[in-house]
């Protein structure tokens, strides 16, 4: 699914990402955990194709693809979302276009017609009922007077209605409460299946109490430093990132 | 000799009627000094290239209309219409209101005396009050409302033309009307058009202005706007610059009287090398007034603009309350905003309020759309869309909306 090999990447003269490499096969649920500037949100940023990110050296091949070279449009459109850890407000565009427009892309990508209206109205019902985004925030311009807890759970209904092949979650359960996080992540382990993977990255043990990783990565410094199963997120709340 | 305010105007012929305006007109026009860069009100919007070139009026009307220009220009709207081709009232394509509470004529047919001083200020309000043609009167009566929308829809298809509308607008107390002001332009015209419109709105009146100015050719744009309001009147303006090649919108509103409502707004997106000049006056002179101003412009290719929005709260203006917003997105490295709101205010119990920015494109609202698989340009065109619909959903009517979105649409390949 993802192959990340020898990944370096910057911003500006700053080094973030050095040598990184991680492989992501279909299906599976990777966590990556970190402290503060160890590169987890810069790596879910040249994932998903944010341009004040340049990678200098290494390949990241998604289902047989070099994305790399591709601009952030159309590696959503090859099946790569991100979830943003600061969803932005876009006063002016409802959400409902903003959909609508996304799929379309994506479907004109694959040589798809548009989608037919009524199948589209029938797809934001079940997506929303999955994240319990209410009607409201569905007619309402993107992310616009959203609580945080409100525009998480708008990542993850987008997430619904793209059907990703693989989603980066970056930091999805910052600034949620208990039952928000309790959505989002019921959310996200509807949407698990053999063929869809997912990058989830995170500070806290919690949210992987709700979504249970196959894996969990210690990323310091731009670099993969240890990787281990699901009881190393529980190791790491124990004792820090200190002993590693 | 060219370039001289005296070989410019030779060719210019002037109607009879009127006269006490026209004679001072000309004795300004030969005082006041013709815009140049000294001048801060033009130095953004310089017109030595008009001045230097040769023009004249047209002299006869001619009926043919254009086929690639709809002659209504809003085509689901059941309205009135009055026409005027370069200048001149084109009876056979108009359509006026019979009403007996509705004076509806061309200007020439009537005999009206004008409060406004603009051409005893600017050298171009000189030139139309010297040379002015036609335009529209329109007078209704005490606490009668126009029953439609009137159109005045004024095409350019000639090269080299100057003309000259003015048209007279008089709301009696309590009165309503809804004017739609719209200038259309072949692409082979040049020249330039110099209109001005002056509106009395009286007590408790309610006057509704929405401008398009959707033009071809090459032609120097000239409208200015002058509307005293009474006691308790409302006026309300939209401006919608979709295509010109040179265009200066000039609106002063004057509170002449206490409780005045003025809602104002204004929309430009030029491309090319299109200028697009807006400059507003709004003067308090009375309590209790408020005024609402929203201007947003997207620059783009080499395109000059220019926005300057001047709110006067005079000493006993108590209670006005002012607000004033305009911003700008310079969309390509070559284009060019200058943007200046002044304020001056002489009252101490008052609220007023103004913004004014010049800005790039969101980087992260982009990154976001195209994060989701929506393609650079139509991102781009959902931002922009969003961004002028602030000033677009200020038109109050579905098919005049409707129209100044499918005119950008099709400028802007939004769909």
């Amino acid at each position: 699914m993802l192959k990340i090999k020898n990944l370096h990447a910057q911003v500006g003269d700053t080094k973030i990402l050095n040598g990184l490499n991680l492989e992501v096969g279909p299906g599976e649920v990777h966590a990556i955990m970190g402290p503060n500037g160890s590169g987890k949100s810069t790596l879910a940023s040249v994932l998903s194709g944010r341009e004040a990110y340049e990678v200098t050296e290494g390949s990241v091949d998604f289902d047989g693809v070099d994305v790399l070279d591709m601009d952030a449009s159309d590696r959503a459109r090859e099946g790569l979302f991100l979830a943003f850890q600061y969803p932005v407000e876009i006063p002016g565009v409802s959400n409902m276009n903003f959909m609508k427009a996304a799929i379309n892309g994506k479907r004109a990508h694959s040589g798809l017609d548009p989608i037919k209206g009524t199948d589209f109205l029938q797809k934001v019902k079940e997506c929303a009922s999955l994240v319990e985004l209410d009607g409201r925030l569905r007619d309402r311009s993107v992310n616009e007077g959203f609580s945080g807890g409100e525009k998480k759970r708008n990542e993850i209904f987008q997430m619904a209605m793209l059907e990703p092949k693989l989603a980066v979650l970056d930091e999805t359960d910052s600034g949620l409460d208990i039952d928000a996080l309790r959505v989002v992540s019921q959310g996200v382990n509807a949407m698990r299946s053999d063929e869809r993977s997912f990058i989830v990255i995170t500070h806290y043990q919690r949210l992987l109490d709700h979504i249970v990783p196959d894996y969990v990565h210690v990323l310091s410094e731009g670099q993969i430093v240890k990787s281990g199963g699901k009881e190393l997120a529980l190791e790491l709340e124990e004792k820090g990132y200190d002993w590693i | 000799m060219t370039g001289s305010k005296e070989s410019f105007i030779e060719n210019f012929s002037a109607a009879s009627n009127l006269a006490q305006l026209r004679s001072q007109g000309k004795q300004y026009l030969a005082d006041l000094p013709v815009p140049n860069r000294k001048v801060e009100r033009w130095k953004y919007s310089p017109i030595t290239k008009l001045v230097n070139s040769s023009l004249s009026t047209c002299k006869g009307v001619g009926v043919v209309w254009p086929e690639e220009i709809p002659l209504n220009p809003i085509p689901f709207l059941e309205s009135y219409r009055i026409v005027f081709k370069n200048g001149l009232y084109v009876a056979s394509l108009s359509d006026l209101p019979v009403d007996d509470n509705v004076t509806c004529s061309p200007l020439s047919e009537i005999n009206t005396s004008f409060e406004n001083t603009y051409h005893k200020k600017e050298w171009v309000g000189a030139l139309n009050a010297t040379y002015f043609q036609d335009g529209l009167y329109l007078k209704v009566s005490k606490n009668k409302q126009l029953d439609r929308p009137i159109v005045i829809h004024h095409l350019s298809d000639g090269s080299d033309i100057a003309s000259f509308p003015r048209h007279y607008i008089e709301l009696e107390n309590g009165a309503e009307a809804e004017v739609i002001v719209w200038s259309s332009a072949k692409d082979s015209a040049s020249g330039m058009c110099n209109s001005i419109l002056e509106a009395h709105v009286a007590t408790n009146a309610y006057l509704k202005i929405d401008k398009v100015c959707n033009e071809g050719g090459e032609i120097f744009k000239f409208s200015h706007e002058n509307i005293i309001q009474e006691r308790d009147s409302k006026f309300k303006i939209n401006t919608f610059t979709v295509k010109g090649h040179w265009v200066r919108n000039e609106l002063e509103i004057i509170a002449n009287g206490s409780g005045t409502d003025s809602i104002f707004n204004g929309a430009y997106m030029p491309i090319g090398k299109e200028h697009v000049d807006n400059h507003t006056i709004m003067d308090h002179a009375h309590p209790n007034g408020t005024s609402s101003e929203l201007y947003r412009g997207i620059m783009y290719d080499k395109s000059t603009g220019v926005f300057n929005g001047k709110v006067f709260v005079r000493q006993d203006a108590q209670q006005t309350n002012a607000f004033q917003q305009n911003s700008n997105i310079v969309a390509d490295s070559g284009a060019t905003i200058n943007a200046k709101p002044e304020l001056e205010i002489y009252a101490d119990d008052v609220k007023c309020s103004h913004g004014c920015t010049v800005g790039q494109f969101d980087t992260e609202a982009l990154f976001y759309l195209k994060s989701r698989g929506i393609g650079t340009d139509e991102a781009k065109a959902l931002l922009v869309k969003a961004y002028v619909d602030d000033v677009i959903s200020a038109v109050e009517r579905d098919e005049v909306r409707c129209e100044i979105i499918k005119l950008y649409s099709d400028r802007h390949n939004w769909e």
